[in-house]
Protein backbone atom coordinates (compact mmCIF):
# COMPACT_ATOMS: atom_id res chain seq x y z
CA UNK A 1 0.00 0.00 0.00
CA UNK A 2 1.13 3.53 -0.71
CA UNK A 3 -0.86 5.54 1.81
CA UNK A 4 2.01 7.94 2.49
CA UNK A 5 3.02 8.69 -1.11
CA UNK A 6 4.98 11.94 -1.20
CA UNK A 7 4.51 12.66 2.52
CA UNK A 8 7.52 13.89 4.47
CA UNK A 9 7.96 12.08 7.80
CA UNK A 10 10.30 12.43 10.75
CA UNK A 11 10.90 9.33 12.88
CA UNK A 12 12.93 9.85 16.04
CA UNK A 13 14.58 6.91 17.69
CA UNK A 14 14.81 5.62 14.15
CA UNK A 15 18.05 3.69 14.53
CA UNK A 16 16.55 0.61 16.12
CA UNK A 17 13.43 -1.16 17.30
CA UNK A 18 10.03 0.42 16.75
CA UNK A 19 11.51 3.57 15.20
CA UNK A 20 13.54 1.62 12.65
CA UNK A 21 10.59 -0.60 11.74
CA UNK A 22 8.34 2.45 11.41
CA UNK A 23 10.79 4.39 9.24
CA UNK A 24 10.99 1.36 6.94
CA UNK A 25 7.20 0.92 6.86
CA UNK A 26 6.59 4.64 6.19
CA UNK A 27 9.08 4.50 3.31
CA UNK A 28 7.44 1.35 1.93
CA UNK A 29 4.19 3.30 1.84
CA UNK A 30 5.81 6.06 -0.19
CA UNK A 31 6.96 8.55 2.45
CA UNK A 32 10.23 10.45 2.36
CA UNK A 33 11.67 9.74 5.79
CA UNK A 34 14.08 11.70 7.95
CA UNK A 35 15.49 9.06 10.28
CA UNK A 36 16.66 10.65 13.52
CA UNK A 37 18.86 8.91 16.06
CA UNK A 38 21.65 9.59 18.47
CA UNK A 39 24.02 7.09 16.87
CA UNK A 40 25.20 5.80 13.50
CA UNK A 41 22.42 3.25 13.34
CA UNK A 42 20.11 6.03 12.13
CA UNK A 43 22.35 6.19 9.04
CA UNK A 44 22.05 2.42 8.76
CA UNK A 45 18.23 2.63 8.77
CA UNK A 46 18.29 5.31 6.07
CA UNK A 47 20.76 3.27 3.99
CA UNK A 48 18.58 0.18 4.34
CA UNK A 49 15.55 2.15 3.11
CA UNK A 50 17.48 3.54 0.14
CA UNK A 51 18.91 0.11 -0.73
CA UNK A 52 15.34 -1.15 -0.90
CA UNK A 53 14.14 1.55 -3.26
CA UNK A 54 12.82 4.01 -0.68
CA UNK A 55 13.67 7.62 0.04
CA UNK A 56 15.33 8.59 3.31
CA UNK A 57 18.00 10.65 4.91
CA UNK A 58 19.48 10.51 8.39
CA UNK A 59 20.21 13.04 11.11
CA UNK A 60 22.33 12.24 14.14
CA UNK A 61 21.03 14.28 17.04
CA UNK A 62 19.42 14.01 20.48
CA UNK A 63 15.69 14.57 20.01
CA UNK A 64 15.13 15.35 23.69
CA UNK A 65 16.89 18.73 23.38
CA UNK A 66 14.78 21.73 22.36
CA UNK A 67 17.19 23.31 19.88
CA UNK A 68 17.72 19.93 18.25
CA UNK A 69 14.00 19.31 17.73
CA UNK A 70 13.66 22.74 16.15
CA UNK A 71 16.60 21.81 13.90
CA UNK A 72 15.03 18.43 13.02
CA UNK A 73 11.87 20.15 11.81
CA UNK A 74 13.88 22.72 9.85
CA UNK A 75 16.05 20.01 8.32
CA UNK A 76 13.05 17.94 7.23
CA UNK A 77 11.50 20.96 5.55
CA UNK A 78 14.72 22.07 3.84
CA UNK A 79 15.98 18.62 2.77
CA UNK A 80 12.76 16.74 2.11
CA UNK A 81 10.66 19.74 1.10
CA UNK A 82 8.08 19.72 3.88
CA UNK A 83 6.72 17.93 6.94
CA UNK A 84 3.43 16.08 7.24
CA UNK A 85 4.19 13.35 9.78
CA UNK A 86 6.22 13.44 13.01
CA UNK A 87 6.64 10.22 14.97
CA UNK A 88 8.11 11.11 18.39
CA UNK A 89 9.52 7.80 19.48
CA UNK A 90 12.54 8.19 21.76
CA UNK A 91 12.47 6.77 25.26
CA UNK A 92 14.30 5.41 28.28
CA UNK A 93 13.13 2.77 30.74
CA UNK A 94 14.00 4.27 34.12
CA UNK A 95 15.27 1.97 36.85
CA UNK A 96 13.65 -0.52 39.14
CA UNK A 97 15.03 1.17 42.25
CA UNK A 98 12.49 0.76 45.09
CA UNK A 99 10.08 3.69 45.04
CA UNK A 100 11.12 5.09 48.41
CA UNK A 101 14.73 5.32 47.24
CA UNK A 102 14.13 6.93 43.86
CA UNK A 103 15.66 10.29 43.13
CA UNK A 104 14.44 13.51 41.59
CA UNK A 105 17.38 13.25 39.18
CA UNK A 106 16.13 9.97 37.76
CA UNK A 107 12.57 11.25 37.42
CA UNK A 108 13.72 14.46 35.75
CA UNK A 109 15.81 12.53 33.27
CA UNK A 110 13.07 10.02 32.43
CA UNK A 111 10.52 12.82 32.02
CA UNK A 112 12.93 14.86 29.92
CA UNK A 113 13.51 12.04 27.47
CA UNK A 114 10.08 10.37 27.44
CA UNK A 115 7.68 13.26 27.96
CA UNK A 116 9.36 16.57 27.20
CA UNK A 117 10.65 15.15 23.89
CA UNK A 118 7.00 14.65 22.95
CA UNK A 119 6.11 18.18 23.99
CA UNK A 120 8.95 19.48 21.80
CA UNK A 121 7.72 17.40 18.88
CA UNK A 122 4.21 18.75 19.33
CA UNK A 123 5.54 22.30 19.64
CA UNK A 124 7.87 22.45 16.65
CA UNK A 125 6.18 20.01 14.28
CA UNK A 126 2.84 21.47 15.37
CA UNK A 127 3.94 25.00 14.55
CA UNK A 128 4.68 24.02 10.97
CA UNK A 129 1.64 21.76 10.62
CA UNK A 130 -0.83 24.28 12.05
CA UNK A 131 0.48 26.87 9.59
CA UNK A 132 -0.12 24.50 6.68
CA UNK A 133 -3.33 23.19 8.32
CA UNK A 134 -2.34 19.56 7.85
CA UNK A 135 -0.33 16.99 9.70
CA UNK A 136 -0.23 13.93 11.92
CA UNK A 137 1.83 13.70 15.09
CA UNK A 138 2.27 10.30 16.71
CA UNK A 139 3.67 9.86 20.20
CA UNK A 140 5.05 6.57 21.52
CA UNK A 141 3.46 5.79 24.84
CA UNK A 142 3.23 2.33 26.43
CA UNK A 143 0.85 -0.20 27.93
CA UNK A 144 2.68 0.77 31.14
CA UNK A 145 0.96 4.16 30.94
CA UNK A 146 -2.36 2.52 31.83
CA UNK A 147 -1.33 0.02 34.49
CA UNK A 148 1.25 -0.49 37.21
CA UNK A 149 3.83 -3.28 37.09
CA UNK A 150 4.46 -3.11 33.36
CA UNK A 151 7.67 -1.10 33.65
CA UNK A 152 9.60 1.17 35.99
CA UNK A 153 7.50 3.57 38.03
CA UNK A 154 9.05 6.71 36.55
CA UNK A 155 8.58 5.18 33.09
CA UNK A 156 4.90 4.40 33.71
CA UNK A 157 4.22 7.90 34.98
CA UNK A 158 6.13 9.59 32.17
CA UNK A 159 4.15 7.61 29.58
CA UNK A 160 0.83 8.46 31.27
CA UNK A 161 1.82 12.10 30.78
CA UNK A 162 2.40 11.35 27.09
CA UNK A 163 -1.16 10.01 26.82
CA UNK A 164 -2.52 13.20 28.27
CA UNK A 165 -0.33 15.28 25.98
CA UNK A 166 -1.82 13.48 22.96
CA UNK A 167 -5.27 14.49 24.19
CA UNK A 168 -4.47 18.03 25.27
CA UNK A 169 -2.49 18.72 22.10
CA UNK A 170 -5.30 17.37 19.92
CA UNK A 171 -7.63 19.72 21.76
CA UNK A 172 -5.22 22.65 21.51
CA UNK A 173 -5.02 22.15 17.74
CA UNK A 174 -8.81 22.19 17.40
CA UNK A 175 -9.85 23.06 13.88
CA UNK A 176 -6.26 23.32 12.66
CA UNK A 177 -6.19 20.10 10.65
CA UNK A 178 -3.44 18.62 12.81
CA UNK A 179 -4.09 15.28 14.49
CA UNK A 180 -2.21 14.03 17.55
CA UNK A 181 -2.46 10.42 18.71
CA UNK A 182 -0.47 8.03 20.84
CA UNK A 183 0.44 4.41 20.16
CA UNK A 184 0.74 2.19 23.24
CA UNK A 185 2.95 -0.84 22.61
CA UNK A 186 3.00 -3.78 24.95
CA UNK A 187 6.11 -5.91 25.37
CA UNK A 188 8.20 -5.67 22.18
CA UNK A 189 11.85 -6.62 21.79
CA UNK A 190 13.77 -3.37 21.31
CA UNK A 191 16.90 -1.79 22.70
CA UNK A 192 14.84 -0.74 25.73
CA UNK A 193 13.65 -4.24 26.55
CA UNK A 194 16.63 -6.28 25.32
CA UNK A 195 17.68 -7.10 28.89
CA UNK A 196 14.29 -8.67 29.62
CA UNK A 197 14.55 -10.82 26.51
CA UNK A 198 18.21 -11.75 27.09
CA UNK A 199 17.53 -12.71 30.71
CA UNK A 200 14.61 -14.89 29.65
CA UNK A 201 16.75 -16.62 27.02
CA UNK A 202 19.60 -17.18 29.46
CA UNK A 203 17.19 -18.72 31.93
CA UNK A 204 15.52 -20.80 29.21
CA UNK A 205 12.11 -19.25 29.79
CA UNK A 206 11.78 -17.32 26.54
CA UNK A 207 8.42 -19.02 26.00
CA UNK A 208 7.10 -17.19 29.07
CA UNK A 209 7.63 -13.76 27.51
CA UNK A 210 4.31 -12.08 26.93
CA UNK A 211 2.45 -14.97 28.56
CA UNK A 212 0.22 -12.58 30.52
CA UNK A 213 -1.15 -11.16 27.26
CA UNK A 214 -4.18 -12.81 25.68
CA UNK A 215 -2.17 -13.33 22.49
CA UNK A 216 0.43 -15.17 24.60
CA UNK A 217 3.46 -13.66 22.93
CA UNK A 218 5.47 -10.46 22.76
CA UNK A 219 4.79 -8.07 19.90
CA UNK A 220 7.10 -7.38 16.98
CA UNK A 221 8.38 -3.93 16.13
CA UNK A 222 6.74 -4.29 12.69
CA UNK A 223 3.34 -4.66 14.36
CA UNK A 224 3.75 -1.32 16.13
CA UNK A 225 5.00 0.19 12.87
CA UNK A 226 1.81 -0.95 11.11
CA UNK A 227 -0.28 0.90 13.70
CA UNK A 228 1.96 3.99 13.42
CA UNK A 229 1.54 3.90 9.63
CA UNK A 230 -2.23 3.82 10.07
CA UNK A 231 -2.08 6.84 12.42
CA UNK A 232 0.32 8.65 10.05
CA UNK A 233 -1.88 8.10 7.02
CA UNK A 234 -5.22 9.58 6.01
CA UNK A 235 -6.76 6.20 6.83
CA UNK A 236 -6.98 7.61 10.37
CA UNK A 237 -8.29 11.00 9.23
CA UNK A 238 -11.08 11.07 11.86
CA UNK A 239 -8.94 9.60 14.67
CA UNK A 240 -7.67 12.41 16.91
CA UNK A 241 -6.52 12.55 20.53
CA UNK A 242 -6.66 8.76 20.85
CA UNK A 243 -4.56 6.15 22.61
CA UNK A 244 -4.14 3.10 20.38
CA UNK A 245 -3.10 0.02 22.32
CA UNK A 246 -1.01 -2.50 20.36
CA UNK A 247 -0.30 -4.83 23.22
CA UNK A 248 -1.70 -8.27 22.44
CA UNK A 249 -4.72 -7.42 24.57
CA UNK A 250 -2.91 -7.03 27.88
CA UNK A 251 -4.52 -3.69 28.73
CA UNK A 252 -8.02 -4.98 28.03
CA UNK A 253 -7.97 -7.76 30.60
CA UNK A 254 -6.91 -8.99 33.98
CA UNK A 255 -3.64 -10.94 33.65
CA UNK A 256 -4.56 -13.78 31.39
CA UNK A 257 -4.24 -17.42 32.24
CA UNK A 258 -3.81 -17.15 35.98
CA UNK A 259 -7.39 -17.90 36.93
CA UNK A 260 -8.72 -21.32 36.04
CA UNK A 261 -12.48 -21.22 35.62
CA UNK A 262 -14.47 -24.41 35.23
CA UNK A 263 -15.87 -24.79 31.73
CA UNK A 264 -19.28 -26.05 32.81
CA UNK B 1 -4.21 -0.62 -3.54
CA UNK B 2 -2.58 -3.93 -2.74
CA UNK B 3 -4.83 -6.41 -1.08
CA UNK B 4 -4.66 -6.86 2.65
CA UNK B 5 -7.82 -8.99 2.23
CA UNK B 6 -6.82 -10.69 -1.00
CA UNK B 7 -8.89 -13.85 -1.42
CA UNK B 8 -10.40 -13.58 2.06
CA UNK B 9 -14.12 -14.00 2.66
CA UNK B 10 -15.24 -10.95 4.64
CA UNK B 11 -18.72 -10.64 6.12
CA UNK B 12 -20.19 -7.17 6.58
CA UNK B 13 -23.36 -6.88 8.65
CA UNK B 14 -25.66 -3.95 7.85
CA UNK B 15 -23.97 -3.53 4.47
CA UNK B 16 -26.80 -1.88 2.53
CA UNK B 17 -25.87 1.71 3.29
CA UNK B 18 -23.87 4.17 5.37
CA UNK B 19 -20.88 2.91 7.30
CA UNK B 20 -21.56 -0.74 6.40
CA UNK B 21 -21.57 -0.04 2.67
CA UNK B 22 -18.40 2.05 3.00
CA UNK B 23 -16.75 -0.85 4.84
CA UNK B 24 -17.77 -3.29 2.09
CA UNK B 25 -16.33 -0.92 -0.54
CA UNK B 26 -13.06 -0.46 1.31
CA UNK B 27 -12.61 -4.17 1.97
CA UNK B 28 -13.48 -4.90 -1.65
CA UNK B 29 -10.88 -2.42 -2.85
CA UNK B 30 -8.32 -4.35 -0.80
CA UNK B 31 -9.21 -7.65 -2.42
CA UNK B 32 -11.92 -9.03 -0.13
CA UNK B 33 -14.56 -11.48 -1.29
CA UNK B 34 -17.64 -9.79 0.16
CA UNK B 35 -20.60 -11.37 1.88
CA UNK B 36 -23.02 -8.50 2.43
CA UNK B 37 -25.85 -8.92 4.91
CA UNK B 38 -28.72 -6.62 5.74
CA UNK B 39 -32.21 -6.87 7.11
CA UNK B 40 -33.52 -5.03 4.06
CA UNK B 41 -33.20 -7.06 0.88
CA UNK B 42 -34.75 -4.13 -0.99
CA UNK B 43 -31.88 -1.81 -0.07
CA UNK B 44 -29.19 -4.50 -0.15
CA UNK B 45 -29.77 -5.66 -3.74
CA UNK B 46 -28.85 -2.36 -5.44
CA UNK B 47 -25.95 -1.82 -3.02
CA UNK B 48 -24.42 -5.18 -3.88
CA UNK B 49 -24.97 -4.57 -7.59
CA UNK B 50 -23.05 -1.33 -7.14
CA UNK B 51 -20.19 -3.24 -5.47
CA UNK B 52 -20.16 -5.80 -8.28
CA UNK B 53 -20.09 -2.99 -10.85
CA UNK B 54 -16.86 -1.81 -9.21
CA UNK B 55 -15.37 -5.20 -9.95
CA UNK B 56 -15.68 -6.72 -6.48
CA UNK B 57 -16.89 -10.24 -5.78
CA UNK B 58 -19.97 -9.58 -3.66
CA UNK B 59 -23.04 -11.56 -2.68
CA UNK B 60 -26.19 -10.39 -0.89
CA UNK B 61 -27.92 -12.14 1.99
CA UNK B 62 -31.09 -10.80 3.55
CA UNK B 63 -31.06 -11.70 7.23
CA UNK B 64 -32.55 -10.52 10.50
CA UNK B 65 -29.48 -10.53 12.75
CA UNK B 66 -31.73 -10.66 15.80
CA UNK B 67 -32.75 -14.20 14.87
CA UNK B 68 -30.17 -16.85 15.73
CA UNK B 69 -31.51 -19.43 13.26
CA UNK B 70 -31.51 -16.96 10.37
CA UNK B 71 -27.95 -15.89 11.12
CA UNK B 72 -26.64 -19.45 11.27
CA UNK B 73 -28.52 -20.28 8.06
CA UNK B 74 -27.04 -17.28 6.23
CA UNK B 75 -23.50 -18.07 7.38
CA UNK B 76 -23.87 -21.67 6.18
CA UNK B 77 -25.00 -20.31 2.81
CA UNK B 78 -21.95 -18.04 2.71
CA UNK B 79 -19.69 -21.05 3.38
CA UNK B 80 -21.30 -22.92 0.48
CA UNK B 81 -21.39 -20.00 -1.97
CA UNK B 82 -17.81 -18.88 -1.45
CA UNK B 83 -16.48 -22.42 -0.98
CA UNK B 84 -14.18 -21.00 1.68
CA UNK B 85 -14.53 -20.24 5.39
CA UNK B 86 -15.04 -16.71 6.69
CA UNK B 87 -11.83 -14.81 7.49
CA UNK B 88 -13.23 -11.53 8.79
CA UNK B 89 -16.51 -10.36 10.29
CA UNK B 90 -17.60 -6.76 10.75
CA UNK B 91 -20.58 -6.35 13.06
CA UNK B 92 -22.12 -3.09 11.92
CA UNK B 93 -25.83 -3.92 12.07
CA UNK B 94 -27.87 -1.88 14.52
CA UNK B 95 -31.45 -0.95 15.26
CA UNK B 96 -31.46 2.44 16.95
CA UNK B 97 -34.24 4.56 18.36
CA UNK B 98 -33.72 7.49 20.68
CA UNK B 99 -36.45 7.67 23.30
CA UNK B 100 -37.00 9.48 26.57
CA UNK B 101 -37.03 7.13 29.55
CA UNK B 102 -40.82 7.27 29.93
CA UNK B 103 -41.30 6.53 26.23
CA UNK B 104 -39.21 3.36 26.11
CA UNK B 105 -41.47 0.48 25.14
CA UNK B 106 -40.78 -3.23 25.35
CA UNK B 107 -40.90 -3.89 21.63
CA UNK B 108 -38.38 -1.18 20.68
CA UNK B 109 -36.01 -1.94 23.55
CA UNK B 110 -36.02 -5.66 22.85
CA UNK B 111 -35.46 -5.06 19.15
CA UNK B 112 -32.48 -2.76 19.87
CA UNK B 113 -30.89 -5.27 22.22
CA UNK B 114 -31.76 -8.18 19.93
CA UNK B 115 -30.13 -6.64 16.86
CA UNK B 116 -27.37 -4.51 18.39
CA UNK B 117 -26.13 -6.85 21.10
CA UNK B 118 -27.48 -10.40 20.94
CA UNK B 119 -27.11 -10.29 17.17
CA UNK B 120 -23.35 -9.98 17.68
CA UNK B 121 -23.38 -13.14 19.78
CA UNK B 122 -25.09 -15.04 16.95
CA UNK B 123 -22.81 -13.75 14.18
CA UNK B 124 -19.72 -14.36 16.33
CA UNK B 125 -20.90 -17.91 17.03
CA UNK B 126 -21.52 -18.61 13.35
CA UNK B 127 -18.33 -16.93 12.10
CA UNK B 128 -15.97 -18.47 14.65
CA UNK B 129 -17.02 -21.97 13.64
CA UNK B 130 -15.72 -21.17 10.15
CA UNK B 131 -12.65 -19.22 11.26
CA UNK B 132 -11.49 -22.34 13.10
CA UNK B 133 -11.44 -24.16 9.76
CA UNK B 134 -8.84 -21.71 8.44
CA UNK B 135 -6.79 -21.34 11.61
CA UNK B 136 -8.02 -17.94 12.76
CA UNK B 137 -9.68 -14.69 11.82
CA UNK B 138 -10.57 -11.17 12.86
CA UNK B 139 -13.78 -9.63 14.15
CA UNK B 140 -14.51 -5.91 14.29
CA UNK B 141 -17.52 -4.70 16.28
CA UNK B 142 -19.07 -1.26 15.89
CA UNK B 143 -19.64 0.37 19.26
CA UNK B 144 -20.11 4.13 19.69
CA UNK B 145 -18.78 6.97 21.79
CA UNK B 146 -22.29 6.78 23.32
CA UNK B 147 -20.97 3.81 25.33
CA UNK B 148 -19.05 6.21 27.54
CA UNK B 149 -20.30 9.63 26.48
CA UNK B 150 -24.02 9.31 25.84
CA UNK B 151 -26.21 12.16 24.72
CA UNK B 152 -29.79 12.43 25.97
CA UNK B 153 -32.56 10.03 24.98
CA UNK B 154 -29.94 7.32 24.55
CA UNK B 155 -30.47 5.03 27.54
CA UNK B 156 -31.00 1.83 25.57
CA UNK B 157 -28.61 2.84 22.79
CA UNK B 158 -25.79 3.60 25.25
CA UNK B 159 -26.46 0.32 27.07
CA UNK B 160 -26.29 -1.62 23.81
CA UNK B 161 -23.09 0.11 22.68
CA UNK B 162 -21.42 -0.27 26.10
CA UNK B 163 -22.45 -3.91 25.88
CA UNK B 164 -20.62 -4.17 22.56
CA UNK B 165 -17.38 -3.13 24.29
CA UNK B 166 -17.78 -5.78 27.00
CA UNK B 167 -18.77 -8.38 24.43
CA UNK B 168 -15.71 -7.51 22.31
CA UNK B 169 -13.25 -7.70 25.17
CA UNK B 170 -14.69 -10.93 26.54
CA UNK B 171 -14.70 -12.45 23.04
CA UNK B 172 -11.09 -11.36 22.60
CA UNK B 173 -10.08 -13.24 25.71
CA UNK B 174 -12.11 -16.33 24.93
CA UNK B 175 -11.06 -16.59 21.27
CA UNK B 176 -7.38 -15.71 21.66
CA UNK B 177 -6.31 -19.33 21.82
CA UNK B 178 -8.01 -19.89 18.45
CA UNK B 179 -5.98 -17.08 16.84
CA UNK B 180 -9.04 -14.87 16.47
CA UNK B 181 -8.73 -11.18 17.22
CA UNK B 182 -11.72 -9.11 18.34
CA UNK B 183 -11.64 -5.33 18.52
CA UNK B 184 -14.17 -2.51 18.66
CA UNK B 185 -14.59 0.85 16.97
CA UNK B 186 -16.29 3.76 18.69
CA UNK B 187 -17.32 6.27 16.02
CA UNK B 188 -18.41 9.77 16.93
CA UNK B 189 -20.88 11.69 14.78
CA UNK B 190 -20.69 10.30 11.27
CA UNK B 191 -22.38 12.24 8.52
CA UNK B 192 -24.56 9.49 7.13
CA UNK B 193 -28.01 10.60 5.98
CA UNK B 194 -29.54 8.47 8.77
CA UNK B 195 -27.55 10.18 11.51
CA UNK B 196 -27.90 13.71 10.16
CA UNK B 197 -31.67 13.31 9.85
CA UNK B 198 -32.00 12.88 13.62
CA UNK B 199 -30.95 16.43 14.42
CA UNK B 200 -32.01 19.96 13.64
CA UNK B 201 -29.58 22.48 12.15
CA UNK B 202 -28.89 24.20 15.47
CA UNK B 203 -27.94 20.93 17.16
CA UNK B 204 -25.69 20.01 14.26
CA UNK B 205 -23.94 23.39 14.38
CA UNK B 206 -23.46 23.07 18.15
CA UNK B 207 -22.03 19.57 17.84
CA UNK B 208 -19.59 20.69 15.16
CA UNK B 209 -18.42 23.54 17.33
CA UNK B 210 -17.64 21.09 20.15
CA UNK B 211 -15.40 18.92 18.01
CA UNK B 212 -11.66 19.68 17.87
CA UNK B 213 -11.70 18.74 14.19
CA UNK B 214 -14.81 20.84 13.66
CA UNK B 215 -16.59 18.36 11.42
CA UNK B 216 -18.50 15.10 11.37
CA UNK B 217 -16.71 11.99 10.18
CA UNK B 218 -17.26 10.30 6.85
CA UNK B 219 -18.27 6.64 6.56
CA UNK B 220 -15.06 6.04 4.59
CA UNK B 221 -13.02 7.15 7.61
CA UNK B 222 -14.62 4.47 9.77
CA UNK B 223 -14.12 1.97 6.95
CA UNK B 224 -10.38 2.73 6.86
CA UNK B 225 -10.14 2.04 10.60
CA UNK B 226 -12.16 -1.16 10.27
CA UNK B 227 -9.81 -2.27 7.49
CA UNK B 228 -6.79 -1.70 9.72
CA UNK B 229 -8.29 -3.66 12.61
CA UNK B 230 -9.48 -6.54 10.41
CA UNK B 231 -6.16 -6.82 8.55
CA UNK B 232 -2.86 -8.39 9.59
CA UNK B 233 -1.56 -4.85 10.13
CA UNK B 234 -3.34 -5.09 13.50
CA UNK B 235 -1.89 -8.51 14.33
CA UNK B 236 -0.94 -7.44 17.88
CA UNK B 237 -4.10 -5.40 18.53
CA UNK B 238 -6.47 -7.45 20.66
CA UNK B 239 -9.47 -6.49 22.79
CA UNK B 240 -8.95 -2.82 21.96
CA UNK B 241 -11.53 -0.13 21.41
CA UNK B 242 -10.50 2.59 18.98
CA UNK B 243 -12.38 5.87 18.96
CA UNK B 244 -12.80 7.83 15.72
CA UNK B 245 -14.66 10.98 16.65
CA UNK B 246 -12.50 13.86 15.46
CA UNK B 247 -11.44 14.36 19.07
CA UNK B 248 -14.99 15.13 20.20
CA UNK B 249 -14.77 13.21 23.48
CA UNK B 250 -11.21 14.29 24.29
CA UNK B 251 -12.03 17.60 26.01
CA UNK B 252 -14.51 17.62 28.88
CA UNK B 253 -17.72 19.12 27.66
Amino acid sequence: MKRLEGKRAVVTGGGSGIGRASAIRFAQEGALVLVVGRADNAEETASFIKANGGKASAMITDASVEANVEAIVARCISDLGGLEVFFANIGVTGTNTPLLEQTTEEWSEVYRINTISCFLAVKYAGRHMVAQRYGSIILTSSAASLRANAGAISYSASKAAVNNLAQTAANAFAGAGVRVNAVLPGLVETKLTSKVFEDARTRGIEGKLGHVTPLKRPGRAEEIAAAAAFLASDDSSYVDGQLLSVDGGVSSTHPYGRIALPNK
Amino acid sequence: MSGRFSGRVCVVMGAARGIGLAIAERFGSEGARLACLDVSGRRLGPAVEELQAKGFEARAYGVDVGRRDEVHGAFEAIRRDFESPIAALVNNAVFARFQRLDEIDTETAERMIGVGLLGLVWTTQAAVAQMLQRGGGAIVNLSSIAAEHPTKDAIVYAAVKAGVIGLSRASAIELCAQNIRVNAIAPGMIGTPASIAQYDDATIAKRRSEMPMGRFGEPEEIAALAAFLASDDASYVQGASVTADGGWTVPSR
